[in-house]
């Protein structure tokens, strides 16, 4: 049970960091005008 | 050249703090770009200044920097700036060295005793002392390492991620599975107990060891331009209504008359009005001998008066000055990014959410197929990856050696304008050479003296003798050689030129002739004796002037726009460093032949007009050479400008320093080797740096995480990422330093 409490908790870890860093609505991507394709196609 | 840079006063300098990493370079820029009106930004990380171009408020600006989480600053004067941020870092390396040594303390403290005490296990016996000691470490955390958590805090509610990020959730994750082990101990396994309060502050104290040392070999980078400013007077002896007064330099107005005693600096730039003296200009231009001034002459602010006193009429003042341009350009270009370093950036963004992620991973793994204690394990291992990964060496790699490099370049008398002539300089494969002003002196002088008697000082004599009474190029050249060989004129009298021909006039009775081979024999004299001489002086390019006395040949004077003594030694370092050398001129082909072959030079195209010579330039790049085109900068612009990289050439500081990419401020050829060794030297510098950085970054992280355990069960501690990862930024500015011991080739006796 603790086992699969902490790899599902990683595993959601891993996409929260994903999503706040690389999510094509994050504010870093709207401003970054000189490559804005990079993370999202 | 002044509006122009005025224009260009639509930037504004930022002063920022706690930028630390590639990262936070690409969160400034986009911080600045997010301001309404800014077009273009920029971010320096050797000298921490962020430039904005474009109309925006400065005040904004700073705010926008500020919520990114930095502070930052509006600089008034970039110029002036240079003294308070010498203060400033001073400041700061000793809050450092202070946070160093109170962080690194609590640490050794901590591990002496947990030695000492029974290791670092809670047990039921310790809990309590281990409790007081987690909140100790959490104060001293915050006071010693509270910029970290506030940097990464402020970056990730921007969605971004820095090398603060890194060190916080390092330095973090410790503490709390720490505390978590000290309030609920029995929740964890007994093998598990252990804390970790020594990590989280030993590794704080690294990094903050590892920052001041980085911010002390930074300030030597920037010594180009401290000596530079080192340069400037602080006050001038003004002459207003009669009376001398000594005034700061920032009152000297245009127009105002300055005396200058022999030893003394000049504080602005401005026109002899009366005296004359030999001035030291070798600060500006590296040209090593002092150069005659007389009234009419145009003196530099910075540049030493060595023999007489002088006084001078203020043309341009403060910020104006040629030598404030000089500052401005060399700070410019060194806070320049060449393509190299972009490269850098555009990793580093996306480096940090890789890190977590890989961390994260790491801790998964150690947790299902690790040895036990396993949360001790997975703990252990992604707090190491977080620290190890750090991007703070590749963020510096390029800038630092640029920063450099320009110095190095400006020390020759070679101002680079961008990184990207740097960086293109070192790649050039064919150098074009204009011929007037370029390879020769841009003005004739005498080559040869040739009597007939053999008396070549009376020659001389009598030849300035006619020709003081001429205004002609040719007879100045003339009347100067005689002077420079003590060759006193004789008293001529009757003086007469004749447009085209020569000039002619009497002396001691009998009429003598200065002129062209046509004109004289037609006059009945007969100069078939000088007649090889003459040959000789018209196969090395050269105009042979014949002197008559009645009737009878005297001898021959050679004028020629000389070729500069070091012209060939400068070529022969070109052809030593790999590069084809190519002469472009409108002479015929005889004189560019003689020309080639007397510097050896490879291949020439005579009878050029100023027009085809960018046509030139884009054809020799056609046909595949990194071509640089080296010209005097005005009537060369197109074609400066078609090439890869473009050396405008100037004697002095009248040179069009923003129609290249980099301007020899020496009239010398070596200007342009000097400036490949230099840029090749820094190129290959900056390769080690982020070669040095990616190695350490890509070795480090599997490391870290925990690659080696399996084979010899080796797992790094944190504490050792900490110091490796501070080694890394110290080795990466410790290499850019070594670049300031770089020699060119340039032979002894020049200058530097």
């Amino acid at each position: 049970m603790t086992s699969l409490m902490v790899n599902f908790g990683g595993l959601v870890l891993m996409a929260a960091i994903v999503a706040w860093f690389w999510w094509p609505g994050s504010s870093k991507n709207q401003a970054d005008n000189s490559e804005p394709s990079q993370h999202h196609h | 050249m002044t509006d122009r840079l005025h224009n260009a006063g639509t930037q504004v300098h930022l002063a920022v703090s706690g930028a630390s990493c590639a990262s936070c370079v690409r969160t400034i820029e986009q911080a600045l770009l997010s301001v309404e009106g800014v077009t273009t930004a920029h971010m320096n990380l050797a000298d921490s200044v962020a430039t904005a171009g474009g109309q925006a408020d400065p005040d904004s600006l700073a705010k926008a920097v500020s919520s990114a989480g930095y502070s930052a600053h509006v600089l008034e004067d970039p110029d002036t700036a240079q003294d308070n941020k010498d203060a400033e870092d001073k400041a700061r390396y000793r809050t450092l060295l202070i946070k160093m040594t109170v962080s690194l303390g609590l640490g050794i403290a901590l591990m002496v005793w947990g030695m000492g005490f029974g290791g670092m296990m809670v047990t039921p016996a310790n809990q309590l002392t281990w409790l007081v000691l987690g909140g100790l470490t959490l104060v001293v955390m915050i006071f010693t390492g509270g910029h970290f958590y506030s940097g990464a805090w402020k970056a990730f509610r921007h969605h971004n991620a820095n090398m603060d990020t890194l060190i916080a959730l390092g330095t973090g994750t410790a503490w709390l599975y720490s505390m978590v082990v000290t309030i609920i101990p029995g929740a964890l396994p007994e093998m598990a107990r252990h804390v970790y309060f020594e990590a989280s502050a030993m590794i704080i104290g690294l990094i903050n060891l590892g920052q001041a040392l980085e911010l002390r070999a930074k300030g030597k980078t920037s010594e180009a331009v401290k000596r530079l400013l080192d340069l400037r007077a602080k006050t001038a002896r003004v002459i207003r209504d009669g009376e001398e007064q000594d005034l700061p330099v920032e009152q000297v107005r245009k127009g105002d008359h300055i005396r200058v005693r022999p030893g003394e600096k000049l504080p602005v730039d401005g026109v002899i009005a009366e005296g004359e003296t030999r001035i030291d200009e070798s600060m500006l231009t590296g040209e090593p001998m002092p150069v005659s001034k007389k009234p009419g002459d145009d003196v530099s602010a910075g540049t030493l008066n060595t023999h007489g006193a002088i006084i001078y009429e203020a043309t341009r003042v403060g910020s104006e000055t040629a030598l404030a341009q000089i500052i401005r350009l060399v700070k410019k270009a060194q806070g320049s990014k060449p393509e190299i370093g972009r490269l850098a950036d555009r990793i580093s963004s996306v480096f940090v959410p890789s890190v977590m992620l890989i961390a994260v991973l790491t801790a998964l793994v150690w947790y299902n197929v690790g040895p036990g204690p396993e949360i001790v394990h997975m703990m252990v291992a992604a707090t190491t990856v977080l620290i190890i990964a750090c991007p703070c060496a590749l963020g510096l790699a390029t800038p630092m050696s640029v920063m450099v490099g320009v110095g190095k370049a400006a020390e020759y008398g070679a101002l680079i304008r961008q990184g990207d002539a740097l960086q293109a300089a070192g790649k050039l494969s064919l150098v074009i050479l204009d011929k007037t002003g370029t390879i020769t002196e841009g003005h004739p002088a005498v080559t040869h003296v040739h009597a007939v008697s053999g008396d070549q000082h009376r020659l001389l004599c009598l030849a300035a003798g006619l020709e003081q009474h001429s205004e002609h190029p040719l007879a100045e050249a003339i009347v100067t050689q005689a002077r420079e060989e003590n060759a006193s004129p004789d008293a001529v009298e009757q003086f007469e030129a004749l447009n085209g021909q020569g000039v002619q006039g009497t002396f001691n009775g009998t009429v003598v002739r200065l002129g062209n081979r046509r004109w004289l024999e037609a006059a009945g004299i007969d100069l078939s004796v000088l007649a090889d001489e003459a040959e000789t002086i018209a196969r090395q390019a050269g105009t042979p002037l014949f002197l008559a006395e009645g009737d009878r040949a005297l001898g021959v004077i050679g004028v020629a726009d000389a070729i500069k003594a070091d012209s060939a030694a400068a070529i022969r370092r070109l052809h030593d460093a790999g590069v084809r050398v190519m002469m472009v001129t409108g002479d015929v082909e005889t004189t560019a032949r003689a020309i080639a072959e007397k510097t050896g030079i490879d291949d020439f195209r005579s009878s050029v007009l100023p027009e085809d010579k960018a046509r030139i330039v884009e054809e020799m790049r056609q046909q595949g050479y990194v071509v640089a085109m080296v010209g005097d900068g005005i009537n060369d612009a197109p074609a400066l400008a078609a090439a890869d990289v473009g050396f405008a050439i100037g004697t002095g500081t009248d040179v069009a320093i923003e129609s290249a990419s980099i301007t020899l401020m020496r009239g010398s050829l070596h200007g342009v080797p000097d400036a490949i060794e230099i840029s090749r030297a820094t190129i290959r510098n900056i390769h080690q740096n982020l070669f040095g950085a990616f190695i350490y970054n890509t070795l480090g992280i599997p490391i870290a995480a925990g690659v080696l355990y399996p084979v010899w069960g080796i797992l790094m501690s944190p504490i050792l990422a900490g110091a490796a990862m501070s080694l890394s930024s110290v080795t990466v500015v410790t290499n850019a330093n070594r670049l300031r011991l770089f020699k060119t080739t340039l032979p002894k006796g020049g200058n530097p």
